[in-house]
Formats: C-alpha cells, structure tokens, sequence
C-alpha cells in the first residue's frame, strides 16, 4: 500500500486509551435505573425465587409421611437415582414427548393453515377469524370438561354421531381406552391451541414484502413457490417463537389430561406435570415431586434459552450495522 | 428484444381512473421513461404491462401477442423494483438462478447463464452472500442481474434508484444507461425523478392524473412541452409560469400584466396568442433565456427580487413578475440583492405561450 499525502500527520499523534470505568461506578451511574425495576426484582424473589430455592433444597430429602415438613431426612441424591430407575417415570417420559411434539406440531401446522386462509380477502373473513379464536379464549377447564362429554363411551356426540353415519356400529370409547386415551387428549389439546399459532402468523404474514411476492411472480413463481420460497421463509422468525412458546407450554399442560382422564386409564395420560402432581400431592411424596419438578425445571431453563435467543436474533446484527 | 404497444389502456379502481386511455409505442430497443409525480398513474402503468394487475380496457401488446390475460411469467418480461425485491434467504447465485430454476432450466444452463449475467454486472465476487451483506447499490445490481438472466423480451424497472443515496444514484444511472446500450434491450422505466428520464430515456412518457401529457423525446419535451403541467415538471428549475392578459396596444398585439405593464409579442407570438381561447395567456419561460437587467431597458418589465441563491457556477435568482414567481439564472459575478428592483426581458423566440383555460401550448398555424 502506497502512503496517502497527508495521512503522516496524524501518525505521531499518541493514542491515549480511554480511561476504565470500574463495574461500580458504571452501577452507579444507572443507579435509578435499577431502583425503578427494584420492585419487580423483589417481587420476583419472593414468588419465584423463593419456591425455585425450597423446590431444590426439598429434591435432596425424604420426607415420611409419619414426620411434619421439617424433620425431613437429608438422602442426597437418593430421589433422583430412585425416578431415574423407575419404569412408570420413563414410560410418562415417552408420553410426555408424544404429548409435547404431536400438540406442537399439529397445532402449529393447523395454525399455518388458518393463517394463510385467513390472510386472503373473502366474504365472512372476519366472523370466521373470531370464530376460530373461540378455542384461545375458552378457559381450559370449560373446554376440558365439554370434551370430557363429547367423548364420553355412553353419552358422547362424538360415539353418537359415529353409530349415526354407521361409521362404528357401537360408540368408540375415546378416554377409557390405554390405546386411544393420549391421542384424544392431544386432539382436545390442538383445538385449544391452534388459534394462538394461527394469530401469530397471520401477524407474521402481514410484514411479508408485497414487492418480494411481486418480483417472484414475475420470475414465475407459482402460488406454492411462492409460499416456500418467499412466505415461509420470512416467517421463520415468527414460527421459531410460536413453537418454542407452544413447546413450552405443552411441557407444562396440567389442565386437559388432569381433568379430562386425571393421568389414567392405568397411567397412560402422565405427563410429566401430571405425575409430578401425583407424587406430591397425592403420595405426599415431597422429596420425589420435587425431584422430578427439578428435572422439569432444568427443560424449562434449556426451552427459555432458545427462546429468548430466537427472539433476540439478529439484534447484534442490526446493532452492528 | 421487441415492441411494447399500449392500446388505449384503462386501469379503474371503482369510480377512480388510476390510468385514463393511455396509448403509447415503445419501439425494439427503445429506453422509454414514464415519468410524473406520485400518483400520476406510471407505476399502475408498469404493473399492467407486467401482468401484476388486471387491466379493465384496452390492450397490451408485447412483440407480435396481445398478452392482456397472460400471467407476468408468461409475457416474456422482467421487473426490477424500487427495494429490490431480492429474496432475503438466498445467497446472491440463488438470487440469479430463482427465475431459471422456475423455467426448470438444466443445471448446467442455468449456472452458465447466472455467471454470465454476474460476469457482466462485475459481481462474481459477490455471489455467495447474502443480500443483506451487500450495499445498496451492489443489490440494485444483483436486482438487475435476477432481470438480465431471463434475457427477457422487455425490462421494467419501477423506480430502481429511489432508494439509493445521491452519489451512488448517478453512478448507477449511468451503469443502467450503459447496460441499455450494450443490451439494445427494450426498457420501460419509471421514475418520479424527471432528471433521471431526462438523462437516461430515449423518449419519455410524462403522466398526470392517469393521462399521459406527452410522449416525445427528452429534448423534444423539454424544448416544447405540450402543456402547462409539463413545462413546469420538466427541467429544473422549473420553467416560470405568467398568467397574464392579451391584448392590443397601437395595433400590436402584447400581454398585458395587471401591475400595469405590456409585454409586446413578436409577429410570432401574436399569432400563438390570438390562437387562445379566451385573453388569458400564460407567459412560460426557462430561467436561462431570461435576461436581468439592473435598470430600465426597452422590452424589459419590472419584476422584484425574492431570494438569491448562489450555487457556485450559476446564481439562482427568485424574482416576483405580476404576482409569480420568475426562475433567472445569472452568472455569480453580477451581483444581485434581495428586494432590489430587477426588470426582466424575454427572448421572444423562446419564450413559450399557454391557453389560460385549456393550459394546453398556443401553436402559431
């Protein structure tokens, strides 16, 4: 490289570091800025905190039911080794795997779909999108006991209206069945949740460039390849946060199987959260319930990295430039 | 290459004509502007001729088809938007190959097209990246270089340079005038920007109100524009506009302002005038045929100076003529001070002339 004229002016100009400003004083200068989310923080302690802290410190103990809560005996490791070797934890492991992805997916896919039908103008358009919102805004346990109901062996519309077309000559028996008892929860479960992954991308497919669908026509894009190559791919962002949330709450479902089926026939509808539920406060296994809610916290803290990653992606990107 | 013919082409959005009988020839090869301020209708233009639109009248013809219901895939053409329009998730190469790939060219065609169009952009360098990792001005090329790769009948290119910043502007203006040149392709290109048609076009089409005002050369429209709208849309500054009067004085025909003063017309000009429907002339004139003297001089009329603005080379004066605002543009060394009192002369072979009603141009014959 050649010497630009001029440039050796600036050469002998000593370069002076910028003076360090230590941790404190950097605190100190924003000081108010933490007493205005001190609130928040103290709040949090006490709520979250506090029974995160109590939730751990009970996993290491046995606590008999013959003793009161605070002569629990220190084990260790024990409850953890004893869920790790019992079959009943993997076998609701399974479940719960089954439960989350199927939930996830379908729901997503289904929302995909209501999503991209909605986002056309048509006549009704509106009444249909408040119309299925219905299954977001029903309260869970409402929705849990009418489709407790429609599928009953007995009295359901669902058996009913199977026999009726001649579908079945005798109605299915949906929730009593080990064989049929998950799927039809997790059936119950996409109703109630497709409609949050519908709003999210029908928000998602409103930033689509109009330009961008325009230039692919143009390169002569049909109606699918458009979609795949210009649609899905700017809904990525969108989508990888809608199934995270989604993820993470079905990890957590507590209300559908515990009142539709409350974990049975013979287990096969534990979730983790359900046979939690069941070690603490039906066995008043406090040790063991806490255990297995410290496994589940642990999943929790790995799916709220991911999610708090995809929703900052691209910040650093765009605070670069 | 061809021909794009436009056949008395009608766009309606309910009551509303966004294009009002437009008829136009762009002829093989031609680099034709349509150019007009926001809304004038030369974007719902470019879209019909794409396909990205239905028309509601009329006819497009592009080479020998009329392609009114053929989808934009099948009309032969390619698009160059204001933003680019590259699709965010493909490198620069699948960017090219994306309407080659919807062809289903073979894959060696299609990699041998793709660096061919990179080779003559100058961006071969560049075809692994993303979009987002290229400058504005690299993605306007690679925008142009997704349209070369068709080799498509006609390029339309709606308002490519908007979103560059000035420097990088004229720079690529002169690339996509050479990339016509070297091409002989048929393009259509909108602007808003009348100095780009200027500059760039072979002939431009300047719309307002979803008619087409005049369709000529740049010279041609510039030299003699058909009406009031487009004497002060085209040339910057903008040609001065001069309600004024006709009327006779000792058997001559002038125009007469209501401060009082007569402009005498030439033999010319008078005929011009006397060709208006009613009295009512509009006295056009560009800054630099305006002569500015510092005192009263025969066939000069006062004027009032507003603003001066000097620019370097040439000093922009504002003056106040019979209650408009007059354009004169001075050599710097004449100096010149607001509201001094000026007095302006015409050179009466240039000098344009406008019926105060139709606003249309007054012809002599």
């Amino acid at each position: 490289m050649g010497t630009v004229p001029g440039q050796a002016i600036f050469t002998d100009v000593p370069v002076v570091p910028p003076k360090r400003v230590g941790l404190m004083r950097k605190v100190y200068r924003s000081r108010a800025d933490y007493l205005y989310v001190l609130p928040a923080i103290v709040v949090m302690l006490i709520v979250i905190a506090y029974p995160v802290y109590y939730t751990i410190e009970l996993s290491f103990f046995k606590t008999p039911a013959s003793l009161q809560l605070k002569d629990k005996v220190f084990i260790g490791l024990d409850n953890y080794a004893y869920l790790l070797q019992l079959p009943a934890f993997w076998k609701v492991t399974v479940q719960t795997l089954i439960w989350t992805v199927s939930s996830t997916l379908f729901a997503f896919v289904l929302g995909l779909g209501c999503a991209l039908a909605l986002h056309r103008e048509f006549v009704g358009r509106g009444i249909l999108r408040a119309l299925l919102l219905i299954p977001w805004v029903v309260s869970a346990v409402a929705a849990s006991y009418v489709w407790k109901w429609l599928y009953h062996s007995d009295f359901g519309a669902i058996g009913a209206l199977a026999v009726q077309l001649g579908l079945t000559s005798e109605p299915i028996n949906f929730v009593d069945n080990v064989q049929t008892a998950l799927p039809s929860l997790i059936v119950v479960n996409i109703w109630k949740e497709f409609s949050f992954a519908m709003i999210m991308l029908m928000a998602g497919l409103q930033t689509v460039p109009d330009q961008l669908l325009r230039a692919a026509q143009v390169d002569g894009a049909n109606a699918w390849q458009r979609f795949w190559h210009v649609t899905f791919p700017h809904l990525s962002g969108v989508s990888m946060v809608t199934v995270l949330l989604l993820t993470v709450q079905n990890f957590n479902s507590f209300i559908i199987p515990f009142i539709m089926t409350g974990g049975g026939p013979v287990g096969s509808t534990h979730i983790w959260i359900t046979h939690i539920y069941e070690f603490a406060f039906q066995r008043q296994q406090w040790g063991r319930g806490s255990a297995y809610a410290v496994l589940l916290f642990l999943i929790m803290v790995l799916l709220g990295y991911f999610y708090v990653r995809a929703l900052t992606r691209g910040d650093s990107s765009r605070a670069g430039s | 290459m061809a021909q794009v013919v436009l056949k008395d082409l009608v766009k309606t959005y309910g009551t509303v004509y966004a294009v009002n009988n437009v008829s136009l020839t762009v002829n093989d090869g031609e680099f034709v502007a349509l150019v007009g301020p926001s809304g004038c209708g030369k974007t719902t233009t470019l879209n019909l001729v794409a396909g990205l639109i239905p028309i509601t009248s009329g006819d497009i013809v592009i080479g020998e088809r009329v392609v009114n219901d053929l989808d934009p895939k099948d009309r032969d053409i390619a698009m160059v938007f204001q933003n680019y329009a590259l699709y965010p998730n493909k490198s620069v190469f699948k960017n090219l190959a994306f309407p080659l790939e919807m062809r289903r060219l073979p894959k060696a065609e299609i990699e041998q097209k793709v660096m061919a169009a990179a080779k003559v952009l100058d961006m071969t360098h560049l075809l692994q990246r993303k979009p987002r990792e290229l400058s504005g001005g690299q993605q306007q090329r690679v925008a142009l270089g997704r349209a070369l790769v068709r080799d498509p009948a006609v390029f339309l290119m709606d308002e490519p340079l908007s979103n560059l910043d000035a420097k990088l502007r004229v720079q690529m203006r002169s690339e996509i005038k050479r990339f016509h040149q070297d091409l002989k392709a048929t393009i259509i290109y909108v602007t808003h920007d009348q100095l780009e048609a200027v500059t760039m076009a072979d002939k431009m089409a300047v719309m307002n109100g979803g008619y087409l005002q005049q369709y000529d050369s740049p010279a041609e429209v510039f030299a003699n524009p058909a009406n009031m709208f487009v004497a002060s849309f085209v040339g910057s500054p903008a040609m001065s506009l001069i309600p004024l009067e006709a009327a006779t004085n000792d058997g001559n025909v002038v125009l007469h302002s209501s401060e009082g003063w007569n402009l005498p017309l030439s033999a010319a000009n008078a005929r011009k005038a006397n060709n208006a429907k009613s009295k009512k002339i509009v006295l056009g004139a560009r800054h630099s045929t305006i002569k500015l003297h510092k005192s009263a001089a025969p066939g000069a009329v006062p004027a009032k100076v507003y603003t001066v603005e000097p620019t370097g080379d040439v000093t922009f004066v504002q003056a106040f003529l019979s209650g408009s605002v007059v354009n004169i543009s001075l050599p710097p060394s004449v100096p010149v001070s607001s509201d001094e009192q000026v007095w302006l002369e015409f050179d009466q072979d240039r000098i344009h002339l406008f019926d105060g009603e139709t606003e249309m141009a007054l012809h002599a014959s």
